[in-house]
């Protein structure tokens, strides 16, 4: 007996440790909707209070969900960047438009030498949200520090930089670079106030329409007003993003109108969201994330490529994927003048023609075989970006012309048969268009020493090729020599395009602005969002 | 006892040195590395030098004894060392979603002892009446729903549609009320059959057949089942509290809570080997430290323990 009441008071006693737990929690959470660790910024502070001055009329609000989360709003390092742009907290020299076009932002201007080493850039008079001027030697300054604590842009070290007064600032590269606009719409090259900064994990002292309020490392961002943004007047008072995983989360959050908007809506959720037009917004547009498979030169000869680059069908693969992609010719948006390429419409019957050309012959058992070995295709994929959807429908279309195909799922592609070569058809998906040029993604794919070379297709002519769009300077020749490279890839039947990504947003009826029509995925609130 | 104690303290070292090799090994088999997965994010490409580089500056390119040597060398000092992954302490990234999950864990088992007892009581008691038939059956049916559908049932009922509490709550009382049911009620259906076997194996002894004989009132029969049945239902509650407290990824996931299991499935995604080695040291010695606590605790609830420990 006495044990049982000592079990009750134990538990009781629990109970009670609990409930002060909880209540403590929530002291600090009754005054805030995005408490617990969360940092105040002191750059909020101090716009805070330049805000109460300026009016009283009740703030304007929007709340959205973001599904990746960082534990850090440090600019320049890892990916961090791409989420102070989508906060509307950071800013580059340039951005890409709607339509991929680079237009200047923190530079008004900008000329390159005759020998195109030298490039030349006259800021804006653009202010950071601590008042503090920009200058060249605070941009160069940036640029140092991010070839310093960020791996992909160490060649940033290898520029010689100069600034001539206070606005004109020189970047000299050690060869042609006609890709320097383009690199300067990464997110990671936004500017800090350095100096200002005080803590660069939570609080940066950037350029951008909204401030850091408070940054939860479990992740929820509240980002005010920039009382001083130097662009223009900024429409929303505070803007909440919330850290959501979870595809139904999302949905039955913007269903109980807890948010505003979301990019990545899932098939599912577009439906019901499309079911209500007068309470949501759907935006649906291509984008830069590509679907494509390699074809193994090495293990498959000409023929059995044609025939299976005859068989995918990008549209039923669209269409089964309930337009969450668009089917692809190549790697680029047809939009694009670097992605005016085109590939054989899918012919089944052809496929079945060249299979036999090649000595082929249909067995009894639905396969096409020769000399006894029923033709086989091991294709490699990982469960993810529905490539495992794709490998599947493939393996139905492949069925359907006669061809087996042996379906391998990896973990983790790059480890495995991208690096060791062993597939027949590999799946991969990656982002083909970074900033609107086109050259990141031929070199990453076709050249010589690109983890794809051992498909087969990468060549000396088309490493000279590759090497010339690396130095050309004109934007035209550039894409032709891009719509050439591409070509070629689709002719080889080296390469299948399968899908490009569309990115779909919902947005309650009202909003807009939240870069809903741009194609890539690291530019989100501005100032002209704006909620009726 | 203390020497007890003190026994098992010292296996959990071997433990800890058994399992920290192990998943280290496993980590290190085990396709990619954190360069890789860090590199390429974001889906973006990155060449074989940059990639190179990275894994210098990770200390990847050593070999698979000197990264563990010296993985448990700094662990030794209670220096678990940075994440890979955003370079933030691994001790500070564990503790924060320990206190999280044990927030989440302790309230749930909680809830679920509380409500699980009583009904179980009543099963037993009332056995095959329509009212068992019906507990039985609804904790059938809350042990066989997923975690996952639970959450989503959860959410559209009393979010979308009562507007009861909001679907984005932080880490707050109101926050913490759905991820606790939903994990509340697979264990509550656990407990109540679990608990009602045992009540029925008890009331099925010789001892409760001779105290009704004698006439002992239901409820001292009904207390000393209870008293008899106490270290069945320890053992069951701490088996649940070791298991939770590495965390529910699912509920962790849809809530968006914090907690220790969506810190370790990232990590695993990441292969950010110190968190993962971190996390299995830390779950390591809370199962072990739970399990020591529920040992101890029969010797204090059974005296019969104490006095054979004594012959």
């Amino acid at each position: 007996m006495k044990s049982i009441k000592k079990l009750c008071r134990l538990v009781l006693v629990l109970s009670l440790l609990l409930c002060l737990t909880a209540c403590a929690s929530s002291a600090g959470d009754s005054s805030d909707p995005a408490s617990g660790s969360s940092v105040d910024s002191p750059a909020s502070s101090q716009n805070a209070g330049n805000q109460g001055q300026v009016d009283n009329a009740e703030p304007k609000t929007m709340n959205m969900a973001v599904s990746f989360f960082y534990p850090s709003l440090d600019v320049h390092k890892d990916y961090y960047g791409w989420y102070t742009s989508i906060y509307g907290i950071s800013e580059t020299l340039f951005r890409v438009g709607d339509d991929m076009s680079i237009q200047p932002l923190l530079a008004k201007s900008h000329s390159v030498s005759a020998d195109g080493k030298t490039w030349t850039f006259e800021l804006a008079d653009a202010k950071f949200s601590n008042g503090t001027a920009l200058t060249a030697d605070m941009v160069i300054k940036n640029y140092k520090r991010l070839a310093e604590v960020n791996e992909r842009f160490a060649y940033l070290a290898d520029f010689t930089y100069a600034a001539e007064g206070e606005k004109t600032l020189k970047i000299t590269t050690p060869e042609i670079y006609p890709t320097m606009l383009s690199d300067l719409t990464s997110p990671e090259l936004g500017i800090m106030d350095l100096d200002g900064t005080k803590d660069f994990d939570n609080a940066p002292v950037c350029t951008g329409p909204f401030v850091v309020r408070t940054f939860d490392v479990d992740g929820t961002v509240v980002v005010d007003k920039n009382a001083q943004y130097w662009n223009g007047n900024v429409n929303l008072d505070t803007v909440t993003f919330y850290y959501m995983q979870d595809d139904d989360t999302k949905l039955n959050a913007m269903q109980a109108g807890d948010i505003d908007g979301y990019t990545s809506v899932t098939a599912a959720a577009k439906e019901i969201f499309a079911a209500d037009p007068s309470t949501y917004v759907l935006t649906v547009i291509p984008a830069t994330r590509l679907q494509f498979y390699v074809l193994n030169k090495n293990t498959l000869d000409d023929k059995v490529r044609a025939a299976i680059n005859l068989t995918v069908d990008g549209s039923e693969i669209a269409a089964y994927l309930g337009g969450t992609v668009s089917a692809a010719v190549g790697p680029f948006s047809a939009s694009a003048p670097y992605g005016q390429v085109k590939k054989p419409a899918v012919d089944t019957a052809k496929a079945k023609t060249l299979l036999e050309e090649d000595g082929y012959v249909m067995g009894s058992d639905g396969y096409y075989a020769k000399n006894g070995k029923t033709l086989t295709v091991n294709v490699c994929y990982y469960a993810a970006r529905s490539l495992d959807t794709i490998a599947v429908i493939m393996q139905d279309e492949f069925k359907n012309v006669g061809i087996k195909a042996n379906l391998t799922v990896q973990e983790d592609p790059d480890a495995t048969y991208v690096a060791t070569g062993d597939y027949d058809l590999a799946l991969y998906c990656m982002i083909a268009d970074k900033a609107g040029d086109p050259y990141y993604c031929v070199s990453a794919l076709f050249r010589q020493d690109s983890k794809w070379a051992l498909g087969g297709f990468a060549n000396a002519q088309i490493e000279a090729l590759i090497n010339e769009l690396q130095y050309e300077t004109d934007v035209n020749k550039r894409a032709k020599l891009a719509n050439q490279i591409v070509q070629a890839s689709i002719d080889d039947n080296a390469f299948g395009y399968v899908g490009l990504f569309n990115k779909t947003t919902v947005t309650s009826n009202g909003l807009t602005g939240i870069a809903e029509n741009c194609p890539f995925d690291f530019y989100g609130v501005t100032a002209a969002t704006d909620k009726r | 006892m203390g020497k007890y104690v003190v026994r098992r303290l010292l296996h959990v070292a071997w433990i800890m040195l058994a399992v920290s090799f192990l998943t280290f090994l496993l980590s290190y088999l085990s396709p990619g590395d954190a360069a890789m997965k860090k590199l390429n994010a974001q889906g973006v490409a990155v060449s074989e030098e940059v990639l190179e580089k990275t894994r210098e500056n990770l200390g990847l390119n050593r070999s698979f004894i000197v990264q563990y040597a010296d993985w448990a060398w700094h662990a030794l000092r209670f220096d678990l060392g940075t994440s890979f992954k955003d370079g933030f302490p691994v001790s500070e990234k564990l503790l924060k979603g320990l206190k999280n999950t044990a927030l989440l864990t302790v309230t749930a088992i909680l809830l679920a002892f509380l409500i699980s007892l009583p009904l179980a009581v009543i099963c037993a008691i009332k056995k095959d009446s329509w009212l068992d038939h019906l507990i039985r059956l609804v904790s059938f049916i809350g042990n066989s729903l997923p975690n996952f559908l639970i959450s989503v049932l959860l959410i559209y009922f009393l979010c979308v549609k009562a507007k009861l509490l909001p679907v984005v709550a932080n880490n707050s009382v109101r926050g913490l009320i759905l991820p606790c049911v939903a994990l509340a009620i697979p264990i509550c259906s656990r407990f109540i059959r679990q608990f009602r076997a045992e009540f029925l194996e008890q009331l099925g002894k010789p001892y409760v057949a001779g105290a009704r004989a004698r006439g002992v009132k239901s409820r001292y029969v009904l207390w000393n089942v209870l008293h008899n049945s106490s270290i069945a239902i320890l053992t069951i509650v701490g088996l649940s509290v070791g298991t939770l407290l590495g965390g529910s990824v699912v509920i962790e996931t849809i809530f968006r809570w914090p907690g220790l299991g969506k810190l370790a499935m990232d990590a695993i995604t990441n292969r950010d080997y110190p968190v993962i080695q971190g996390f299995v040291l830390f779950t390591s010695v809370i199962y072990v430290l739970v399990n020591l606590i529920t040992d101890v605790s029969y010797h204090l609830i059974d005296p019969r323990l104490q006095e054979r420990k004594g012959e």
